[in-house]
Order: C-alpha cells, then structure tokens, then sequence
C-alpha cells in the first residue's frame, strides 16, 4: 500500500511539474529564451493567490490570480524578454534570472521571510479510503487540474491554428515571420499563456508546499530537467519527462532518502548522454 | 620601457602592489585578497566564455570543489603543516571534474551546453550538502591553517594578500600566454564560426574539452585559495546563482570584447555588493535590477563602451556567437584586444 501510494504521489507530483514545464519549454522553444523567470512567476501565482482567496474564496481567487500573473508575464515580455530575441541564450537566461532575484527579494520585503499555509479547499478536503488505502482528495484535485492543462495545451497546439503557427515558430521563426504571422505577438501570446499556466499551477501547489518566496527556485530546475529529458517542443515528451522526475523523486525516498534530490539530475544525464535532443526531442530547434 | 608601460597588466600590478599601503584601505587586505582570486576565477571563466564562447554555469561548482578539495585533504590527508599541497589538490579536483563534465558535454552547444551546466552544479550541490560526513554537510567545514612557507608567516593576512598577488600574476600571465597562443587562436575560430572551423579540419570537440578543463582547472586553484583565506568551506559557494554571478562580472566588465573585462568587471561587481549589503537588507533587490538594466543597455560592457568609443564605432549588440543557423554568425565580430 505504501508503494502504491508513493507511485500515485509521484505521478500527482509529476503532472505539476509538467503543467509548470510546459509554459517553460514552449517560451524556448518560441522564443529561444531560457526564461529563468519562470520560476518567480509560479511564485507570484501563489502568492496572489494566498493574498486573495480568505476574502473573495477558493474558486474566484483560482481564476483571478491566474489573470494577474498573465499580466506579470506580458509585462516581463515587453519590457525585459524581447530585447533579447535572437541573441545569445546567454543574455535571456542572465536576465530573467537578475529578474527573478529581484522579484524574489521584493516578495521577502513585501510579505516577510516566513511561509504561509494555505488550507486545501473544503470541497477537496478529506481523505479517500478504500479498505487500506489512504489518500488526500485534494491530491487528486490537483492531478485533475494539471491533467486539463496538459490537455488543453496540447489540443490548442496540435488541433488549432494558432498551434500550428507555435510548432513552425519552434522549427523556424525566420520563415514564419516571411509568411505574414507577427512573430513579435506570437511570442508574446506564449508568454502570457506560459505565465498563466505556471500561476495555476503555483496556486495548486500552494497547499501541499506552502507559500514561501523561495517556492519558485524548487520548481525550476525540476522543470529544467524535464525539458532536457523530454526533448524540447514535445507535449508528450515533457508529460513522460514530468512523471519521470515525480516519479524518481518519488520512489527515490524509499531507496536512498538522503540523496533523493539529486537522482532527477542523474537520471537526466543518463537520458541525455543517450538521447541527446531528449526521449522525444526533434531535431532543429534551438540547435 | 614603453611596451611594458602599455601593458594593462602593468598597471593592475602597481596597482595591487600598492593596495594595503593605501590610507583607509589597509583594513580591506581580505577584500583585496578575495579581489585577487576572484581576477584569477573570471579570467580563467572567461578562457571559455570569451574565448570559446562555451556559457558555462559550472565554474561556480569547479571553485566550489576546488575549495572543498583543498580543505578535505588539509583536514584528512596531508596533516597541518601542509600548505602548498592543498593547493595543488584543488588544481587536480578541479582539473579532473572539469574534464569529466568537458568530455561529456564537448559536442554540446549553446543553450544545451549551458543547461547542462547549471545541471551538473546542482549534482555537486546537492552531494556536498548531503554527504556530511565528508563535506560537514550544511555546517561546512572548519580548522584550515595557513603555515609558514619558506619563512614567510601566512597567518598574517598582508602576507597572503601578497601570496595571492603573486598567484594572481602567474595566472594571468599564463592564461594571456595561452590566449595569445596557435591554441587561443583556434578556440576564437570554433567561437567566431563554429561550422566553418569544423570544415577547416579543427576539431572543435577537442578543443572545447581541452579549455573547459584547463579553465576548470584555474578555477579550482581560486576556490582552493578561497578556502585558505576564509579557513572553512561550506556549501553555499557552490550554489549555482555564484556561477551566475561570475558571468554577470565577467560580462559587466566586457569580458567577451577584452581580455581585462573580467577584472574590470570583478572590481565593480564585488565592491558594488560589499558596499549594498553593508547598506539595505534587501540590497537582492538592486543587485538583481542592475542585472537587467546592464545586460539590457550595455550588452558589450564596460570594456566594450570603451574599445568601440576609442574606435568612433557605436556600441554593437550581440558580441557573443549568434546560434549558428545558416553556417554561423555572419556579424562580424570585435576581436579580442587589450
């Protein structure tokens, strides 16, 4: 019962992991900009989130603060990310990272160092028990939420046009940019939606992690890691990348709990010397 | 005369020589002395960053083991009256871990490069935190000694800040020896047109795996001499965001258009943060603000305002290698002068 559980743990872990990857790597893709603000806009979510959600309740807070974090991200593209387009990855990744310590720092000596707990729910509180099995609902909330997301970002990138336009974008700006598409608003459009997916799933992340300023940092580099081990400007790759760092990290504390941080990133240069581009990675982008 | 009179090192020398004499400034002798070794650190990143233009985020870790390695072996191995073997220690540690990485990710470029990069400091991180009954864990490590050398008294921080001098001035010769060499000049031939260096016969591969472990290296021999002058070493320094600070001051002083940018950029880099974490708490703030507005309004620069003002050119935007799309980068680029 103890492993099942586990392995549903790791796969409710790795579902987040991969809604916040997605906006992740499809910012690089688009854009070929490492954007380490990714992180502190997973942290904004949850603290917009926790600002808002005691006085206008669970539900509207969970649409609201996503909106707002939107907002943060187009922001972050207009004034920060696009003047770095077609520069060395270099300049975006330093950036965004003097970006998100900045921001990191204006959080601490806005809403103090200490870590806020935000309580799940009432209609997701609780605990499933069938025979020995024990679970939270609200871990299966979240896995619920992540797993629309997921869809959602693969229906709108492999069933609709503005998808269509996002896949070339990833294989070659340049030529979508000759055949009439604003490449400028493209990336902004991926920006913003990348931003409000990493809100989300900040806010879903809020009551199992709690809210602290340096919630963003821990979601980063895991979404890293999925992103090398999937293969960029792949929606299943980074799903198998996702579930295979929860799942690793997950089971990873039953073998050897004290080195569990590190066997994502073992694990991911295992996959990479093999793979280079990634399990699913295809060739020609950001190469 | 005139030819040693021009040489910028000349003058870093004089400079140096003179700095704990200096009135109000002898009591910052460990400033200077951290000063000097992080001249030693950028120059020999910026071996790969400006030379090769290889964006490593693993120095940070390279130093930090180099670091730890010299206080391992003082503690375990080589007993408390050793001083030079630490040292020679965290040169191997850091060489050996260099070319282990290099060798990896050699065919590796751009944003694969630097990714895995920053992915094999969080490995190191994370063993060193975890292992604390070789690294002490979150407590660190402490006891290191500085003995007396041939002697010299080395407890006495003026006579380490002159040690560290004269390390400092070897490095640099040797590391602009090496950049003035047949050998630097291939590394700006795989930095400036990676595809057509290939089609030449360099393999580039190789070359990118010989100054990623030599400039690792260089690195170890710095964190090494770090963990001499603060007589402990801990975790923190391996931290990735300090691979990201040896970039920032690499860059800020230009470091991609001048072999003395990574000086000029340490110099104000540490300076600006002694004197803002004196200052405000969340001095975090405003460090990571300039980051942004400097990489944004100055991308060549300090050194690359300079050079382009000397030659009545306006600044340039993108000195480092463009992603090599159709057959490189086709902007021609600053090449690296003193």
């Amino acid at each position: 019962m103890l492993i099942l559980s586990l392995i549903l743990n790791g796969v409710v872990l790795g579902l987040v992991y991969t809604a916040v990857a997605l906006g992740f790597s499809l910012v690089l893709g688009v854009s070929g900009v490492i954007n380490f603000s990714h992180g502190i806009i997973f942290t904004f979510g949850a603290y917009f989130f926790w600002a808002m959600y005691q006085s206008i309740g669970y539900l509207p807070a969970m649409v609201l603060a996503p909106i707002f974090v939107a907002g943060i991200g187009y922001l972050v593209e207009r004034v920060i990310i696009r003047r770095v387009y077609g520069q060395d990855p270099l300049f975006g990744l330093l950036i965004t990272l003097g970006f998100a310590i900045a921001m990191e720092e204006l959080i601490r000596m806005i809403f103090g160092p200490a870590a806020h707990n935000v309580d799940p729910p009432s209609f997701a509180s609780g605990l499933l028990i069938i025979g020995d099995f024990v679970y939270s609902y609200y871990r299966l909330f979240i896995a619920g939420v992540a797993i629309l997301m997921i869809g959602g970002t693969w229906i709108l990138t492999e069933k609709s046009n503005f998808g269509a336009v996002v896949k070339a974008g990833m294989f070659n700006s340049e030529m979508v940019g000759a055949l009439g598409h604003n490449l400028y608003k493209l990336r902004l459009y991926v920006m913003v939606l990348g931003s409000a997916a990493a809100g989300l799933a900040g806010i879903l992340a809020a009551p199992i992690w709690s809210v602290k300023s340096g919630m963003g940092n821990a979601i980063l580099m895991p979404s890293f890691l999925i992103v090398l081990m999937g293969g960029l400007g792949s929606i299943p790759g980074t799903l198998i990348g996702g579930l295979l760092v929860g799942l690793s990290i997950s089971l990873g504390t039953l073998v050897v709990p004290r080195y569990v941080d590190i066997i994502p990133y073992l694990l991911m240069g295992v996959i990479v010397y093999f793979w280079p581009r990634g399990l699913m990675g295809q060739q020609n982008i950001i190469e | 005369m005139d030819k040693v009179r021009k040489d910028p090192l000349f003058w870093i020398f004089l400079v140096f020589l003179c700095y704990p004499f200096l009135p109000y400034l002898g009591n910052f002798v460990s400033l200077g002395t951290e000063l000097l070794l992080w001249f030693i650190f950028t120059l020999s990143f910026n071996l790969c960053l400006g030379q090769t233009g290889l964006p490593s985020f693993g120095h940070g870790a390279f130093y930090g083991l180099g670091s730890y390695a010299a206080a391992i072996s003082f503690l375990r191995f080589y007993g408390e009256d050793s001083f030079f073997l630490p040292l020679i220690t965290a040169i191997a540690i850091g060489a050996l871990f260099g070319a282990m990485l290099g060798w990896m990710i050699r065919e590796k470029r751009g944003v694969y490069f630097a990714m895995l990069t920053v992915v094999f400091t969080q490995v190191v991180f994370g063993i060193c935190w975890r292992w604390d009954a070789v690294t002490g864990g979150e407590a660190g490590l402490s006891g290191i000694d500085r003995v007396s050398i041939l002697g010299l008294n080395m407890k006495d921080p003026h006579t380490y800040y002159y040690f560290c001098f004269v390390v400092f001035l070897l490095c640099a010769i040797l590391i602009r020896t090496l950049a003035k060499s047949c050998f630097g000049m291939s590394l700006q031939a795989v930095r400036q047109n990676y595809i057509r260096a290939q089609y030449l016969g360099y393999n580039t591969g190789k070359y990118k795996f010989a100054v990623f472990t030599i400039s690792s290296a260089f690195a170890g021999l710095a964190g090494g001499m770090y963990c001499m002058l603060t007589q402990s070493a801990f975790a923190d320094i391996l931290d990735w965001s300090k691979s990201g600070d040896v970039v920032m001051a690499t860059l800020l002083g230009g470091g991609t258009v001048s072999f003395y940018g990574p000086i000029v950029g340490s110099i104000i880099f540490i300076l600006f943060k002694e004197l803002l974490s004196a200052l405000w708490d969340h001095w975090a703030l405003i460090y990571g603000l300039l980051f942004v507005v400097v990489l944004s309004l100055f991308p060549t620069g300090l050194m690359g305002i300079i050079i382009n003002r000397s030659r009545g050119k306006k600044s340039k935007k993108g000195l480092l290698p463009t992603p090599a799309k159709q057959g490189g980068g086709a902007e021609e680029q600053v090449e690296q002068t003193n």
